[in-house]
């Protein structure tokens, strides 16, 4: 990060930020609402680096993970930006088919 | 006839087999004043009512925003749900027997996005809800995030309730039950007891805060506030016992435990129970067997709390998130996740039927409460 250089106003704020190491920083890293950015085992691979231990089948933590913004680089973030992603699979595992996949949209 | 005969019926047959069977009333026997019922959100908008001891549904109504997360708490007379919903964000009062929408507060206001996760109570006696508010400023190129804080509503305020009282909170709060006596349990880094009068907070269980060199810090996730039927706040925790030198992790064993309070004393207890073997998301005391832990996620297990040892494990047909009991402790429904709710004899284990919703509930908490009879509206 040193040999970065910020050069518009954004990132000199926030390098100015950075070098500050303000407490509102922490604290928004700290914020369990919004996306969580953990790769934890979960999906691929359980917390004994198996399989045994993950929901079955996986559908059934499909809403759990995207209702809660828990795994956004798996599934969409519907607490946020992309609530009405399931609103024609009220039952995962029997309307997946109808779930698809979601780009940025327009401001 | 067995509960096992009555899993291998047709369900409609089952169901009818069931309510006998689970009653235990006889034509002759007058009808039940009172009865267990549950009461659980699911997609896409549902709030259903359904007959515990039977599993049939007796109302369904429809909730005005988004089922997420789908937390739900009881008025105390059983009539009014309020249902955390609207992406986290909003609550609505709904009587469960006319469907009327009797109270609802949107925490969001002008640029201010403010969600709370399974954070609702109420009060004892029901005159106020509880929110553990996170905020977020919606800036035009970044967010910020405010500090946490308590709100509560007046629920005689009705629609659009806005908050009455606010106090600052701890961060990470993510469920939070009332005890009898009025305080308010926070389950966050640590458990702590709020006085929601003055905002007075100290904390009740050190979790987080928790130094002991002999076992390694806990790990908890729970965003279900269960335990109702126990009239107890418990969350489970997983942590690794040390056998050798303090954070050897060659010679550490992993163990499940739970912080516990009871609501009805305020006593608190945090016991390892058993041996971490598989993940586990939501688990509660059986009703007047406090010895008896039970928990859920891919398994059902029962562990002996005072032997720390896993007593019985039953593999499920699916994952369920949730664990609740009947009021009277023989009956073991778990919820969450898919679609359908699954009833299982405490006892003996045995299958005693279930019931499909048609949409998941995902991440919902139901309640189980005893209440007038209601008359089916479907």
């Amino acid at each position: 990060m040193k040999k970065l250089k910020p050069i518009n106003q954004k990132a000199i704020e926030l390098a100015g930020t950075t070098s500050q190491q303000q407490v509102d920083d922490v604290v928004a890293m700290q914020s369990v609402v919004g996306c969580a950015s953990t790769t934890d085992p979960g999906w691929e691979v359980d917390m004994f680096g198996g399989t045994a231990g993950l929901c079955q089948p996986m559908e059934a933590d499909l809403y759990g993970c995207s209702d809660p913004c828990w795994w956004p680089a798996q599934v969409p973030d519907m607490m946020n930006t992309y609530p009405d992603w399931s609103a024609d699979a009220p039952s995962a595992a029997k309307n997946w088919r109808n779930l698809d996949s979601v780009y940025p949209g327009k401001e | 006839m067995t509960p096992t005969l009555v899993a291998r019926l047709p369900a409609a047959v089952a169901i009818t087999a069931l309510s006998v069977l689970l009653s235990g009333c006889g034509p002759s026997q007058p009808q039940a004043t009172s009865k267990d019922y549950m009461v659980v959100v699911s997609r896409p908008n549902h709030l259903n009512i359904i007959d515990a001891e039977t599993l049939e549904p007796v109302n369904r109504c429809d909730l005005p925003a988004h089922p997420a997360p789908g937390t739900v708490v009881m008025s105390p007379d059983g009539q009014i749900a309020y249902t955390l919903i609207g992406s986290f964000g909003e609550v609505y009062g709904l009587d469960i027997e006319s469907c009327e929408v009797v109270f609802s507060a949107n925490q969001s206001q002008g640029n201010e996005r403010v969600r709370s996760f399974g954070s609702i109570a109420i009060s004892p006696d029901g005159s106020e809800i509880y929110l553990h508010q996170n905020p977020t400023l919606i800036m035009s190129d970044h967010y910020q995030a405010q500090p946490t804080r308590m709100a509560v509503f007046n629920v005689n305020d009705g629609l659009d309730a806005k908050a009455v009282r606010t106090f600052p909170a701890p961060r990470q709060v993510t469920i939070m039950k009332t005890g009898d006596d009025g305080t308010l349990y926070l389950g966050g880094p640590d458990v702590y007891a709020m006085d929601v009068s003055t905002g007075e907070t100290r904390v009740a269980i050190a979790s987080r805060s928790l130094s002991n060199p002999q076992y390694s810090p806990r790990d908890v996730l729970t965003v279900w506030p269960i335990g109702d039927t126990s009239n107890e706040f418990i969350r489970m925790f997983s942590v690794a016992r040390f056998n050798g030198e303090p954070g050897d992790m060659a010679e550490a064993s992993y163990h499940w435990g739970y912080e516990r309070i009871d609501l009805t004393s305020g006593e608190v207890s945090d016991p390892i129970f058993g041996p971490l073997e598989v993940v586990l998301f939501s688990g509660q005391t059986r009703p007047g067997h406090p010895d008896q832990m039970w928990a859920v996620l891919s398994h059902l297990k029962q562990f002996d709390v005072p032997s720390q040892t896993e007593v019985r494990s039953l593999t499920l047909d699916h994952t369920y998130y949730c664990i609740n009991f009947s009021t009277d402790g023989n009956t073991i429904y778990l919820s969450g996740a898919l679609d359908d709710i699954v009833a299982y004899d405490a006892d003996t284990l045995e299958k005693l039927g279930n019931i499909t919703l048609g949409g998941d509930m995902s991440m919902s908490t139901p309640r189980v409460i005893h209440r007038p009879v209601i008359t089916s509206r479907l």
